[in-house]
């Protein structure tokens, strides 16, 4: 049974699902029965799988737990707002939407680029609480700084309600950025992010920049999530702490990425999308209760089925048990054995200690 | 000269305050080493528990504290049988993230029961004392200084003086040769914890007079409560109370001299405090109970 869900041949069979699920997902707005509802439904369903795939760039490939990924959301989304609203609360810069939005994106990407080289210093459960409190800070500056960003009140943005348009647009991006994900899964830098969960001394030792591969890969996601707060704050047309900065956006990052599988390049997706799905249900039949259901289910996932969905399908998935024993713990030894057997197999290739290595060789042996 | 005396006793208030915060989570990551994540929900448990004793009974917060101690230790206990004694032994980010669960669940449960307003509760201890011209004394929170500082001796003495203070630190130690010499570390931890979640139930209800008590009022003192360990080392109690004054002194400057937002910098303050205290001295101002091992390489 096992064998047969890891197969080749299954794998095949999921491309071609996918690739007609994308088709299905492309022409679906030109039907007539279409409504403009279930449009922006999906476009919300797109903003989170992208946000589940950036978490996974830092979260799953490189190992730093981030708990306040939401800030370059809500970044992007002020930025835009601040640069095209003509409200009389704000600055009343008033420019058209595409300069605005790649700036809020730009403006993301640069601070996750300058807060990561101070906080991708810290490691494990201090890196994460350091972006919970940046993510608090942040809301909190954003909150006093009245002139700016319209305070407590918010901002207003320049109505502008194409559905497709922004459905498209938000699908082309995630696709996108699934590309994205698996071409840097198997790239060379993909590689040593894996190195550095795996092993971040082992990984310098093996002549990785630790700090620049961190710190690159963490302003890429942020930058990447900062433009899906930006599109997000010009078809949601308003903005204020409350809704740009949502500890939930967090949350759901966290939780669809770990029911997929963290650390793999499927697993976000189908994880954020089953997620997205399963939230639905929970807000249709039990409104008051569905994140308290949430909050069991993360614990049922984090202790049963700590490999997510893709586990069952893929054998390299890293249980995110064994991701931090190499920094806590005292498993140092467990480490070691990795890097030795990872330097052994992989010979002279200089991709730096994977301890998955053997499991992919073996795989490949199997391929042929 | 009057603004620095009062931003001093400010800053000294608001550290006894503090310091009864960040006890609980300090000795839970430095015995269990589990961090607690859900910390501010439990200060936030505590602190509904003392409104409801007010409110029902129009009991004192100060006098309904002892009775949230008891009841919450006995949270602590079950939730350590039902669930913590699974993930202490688990790598870091499992425990942090069912804690993280666990935070959502307890702030989505109260505000299923209790709705999200802001209540504030009352006390008899309220008002200021007039110390000299323009100088005066918060009484609410001297009166929580009063009681951090009996707990801090209290807990003292029950890990120096008392056999089972003595082995709460031996695990926290070396477990293995605690195990070795007769202590049944599972006990132990049980113990640890329920104790830890009654000071943070009890640190809940003595705060409830000052800061407003609400479903979601917990993140920022989960991250004031990691700052404060962080800078003062994992599970010291002479750290804790250090780190607290510091933080207190720090937020109560901000607040007098920068007016209008100064209050809202708090918790910015505790983050950058937080980040550079990690950067600088990893293991801790004061030294603690296990080594911290913040920075990654």
């Amino acid at each position: 049974m096992i064998d047969f869900l890891r197969s080749p041949q299954l794998r095949k069979v999921g491309l071609v699902i996918a690739g007609l699920i994308l088709v299905y997902l492309v022409v679906l707005p030109l039907r007539e029965s279409t409504n403009n509802a279930q449009l922006f439904t999906l476009t919300l369903m797109f903003t989170n799988v992208g946000v589940a795939i950036n978490w996974n760039l830092t979260g799953g490939f490189t190992g730093y737990i981030d708990f306040g990924h939401a800030v370059w959301f809500g970044i992007g989304a002020y930025v835009t707002a601040i640069l095209m609203s003509n409200d009389s609360i704000g600055p009343e810069i008033g420019w058209p939407p595409v300069p605005s939005i790649i700036a809020g994106a730009m403006v993301a990407g640069v601070l996750a680029a300058l807060i990561g080289r101070a906080t991708m210093r810290l490691k494990g459960p201090y890196f994460s609480i350091a972006m919970l409190g940046t993510f608090l800070a942040v809301r909190e500056i954003v909150r006093v700084s009245a002139p700016l960003t319209g305070g407590g009140v918010g901002l207003t943005l320049p109505p502008y309600l194409n559905r497709p348009l922004f459905y498209y647009l938000q699908l082309g991006l995630v696709v996108a950025l699934i590309a994205f994900s698996w071409w840097l899964r198997n790239t060379r830098f993909g590689s040593s992010l894996v190195a550095i969960r795996e092993d971040e001394v082992g990984a310098e030792m093996r002549g990785i920049n630790a700090t620049r591969a961190k710190v690159a890969v963490f302003s890429f996601s942020g930058m990447s999530t900062g433009l899906f707060g930006a599109l997000f704050a010009y078809q949601f047309t308003f903005v204020d702490p409350d809704v740009a900065f949502v500890e939930l956006r967090t949350v759901d990052a966290v939780m669809g990425t770990m029911l997929g599988g963290i650390g793999t390049v499927v697993g976000p997706i189908i994880g954020a999308v089953a997620l997205y799905w399963l939230k639905e249900i929970l807000w249709a039949n039990f409104l008051d209760f569905h994140l308290i259901v949430q909050g069991v289910l993360l614990i049922i996932i984090v202790l049963y089925v700590p490999k997510g969905l893709a586990g069952i399908f893929d054998p390299r998935v890293t249980s995110i048990t064994s991701l931090w024993t190499k920094w806590f713990g005292g498993e140092s030894e467990d480490a070691y054995n990795d890097a030795e057997s990872a330097m052994s197999n992989n010979g002279a290739a200089s991709e730096g200690s994977e301890a998955s290595a053997t499991a992919e060789l073996a795989e490949l042996e199997a391929d042929r | 000269m009057s603004q620095f005396l009062q931003a001093v006793i400010n800053g000294v208030a608001l550290g006894g305050m503090y310091t009864v915060l960040v006890l609980g989570f300090s000795i839970i990551w430095g015995v269990l080493g589990v961090i607690n994540f859900a910390h501010g929900e439990f200060v936030m448990l505590g602190a509904y528990m003392a409104w409801v004793a007010n409110e029902a009974m129009d009991v004192d917060p100060f006098i309904a504290a002892p009775v949230v101690f008891a009841i919450m230790t006995l949270i602590g206990f079950v939730l350590q049988k039902v669930l913590v004694n699974r993930v202490i032994d688990r790598p870091h980010l499992v425990s942090l993230l069912v804690m993280f669960a666990v935070s959502i669940i307890m702030a989505n449960g109260m505000k299923l029961v209790f709705s999200a307003d802001f209540r504030r509760n009352e006390t008899a201890l309220e008002g200021s004392w007039q110390l000299l011209d323009g100088v005066t004394i918060p009484v609410t929170k001297f009166f929580v200084l009063l009681f951090a500082l009996s707990i801090l001796v209290a807990l003292t003495l029950f890990l120096q003086r008392t056999r089972l203070g003595k082995s709460i630190r031996a695990a926290a130690q070396n477990r293995e040769a605690a195990q070795i010499v007769g202590i049944d570390v599972r006990w132990v931890y049980a113990i640890t914890f329920a104790i830890c979640i009654g000071l943070t139930g009890l640190a809940g209800a003595l705060i409830s007079p000052i800061l407003s008590v609400q479903p979601f009022q917990g993140p920022p003192l989960t991250v004031k409560a990691f700052a404060i360990t962080a800078m003062s080392g994992l599970g010291s109690i002479k750290g804790a109370l250090g780190g607290a004054m510091i933080l207190g002194l720090i937020e109560a400057g901000l607040a007098l001299y920068i007016s209008g937002i100064g209050t809202n910098l708090a918790v910015i303050s505790s983050f950058v405090i937080l980040v550079v205290a990690l950067v600088l001295r990893p293991q801790g101002l004061f030294g603690g109970l296990r080594p911290v091992d913040a920075t990654a390489t």
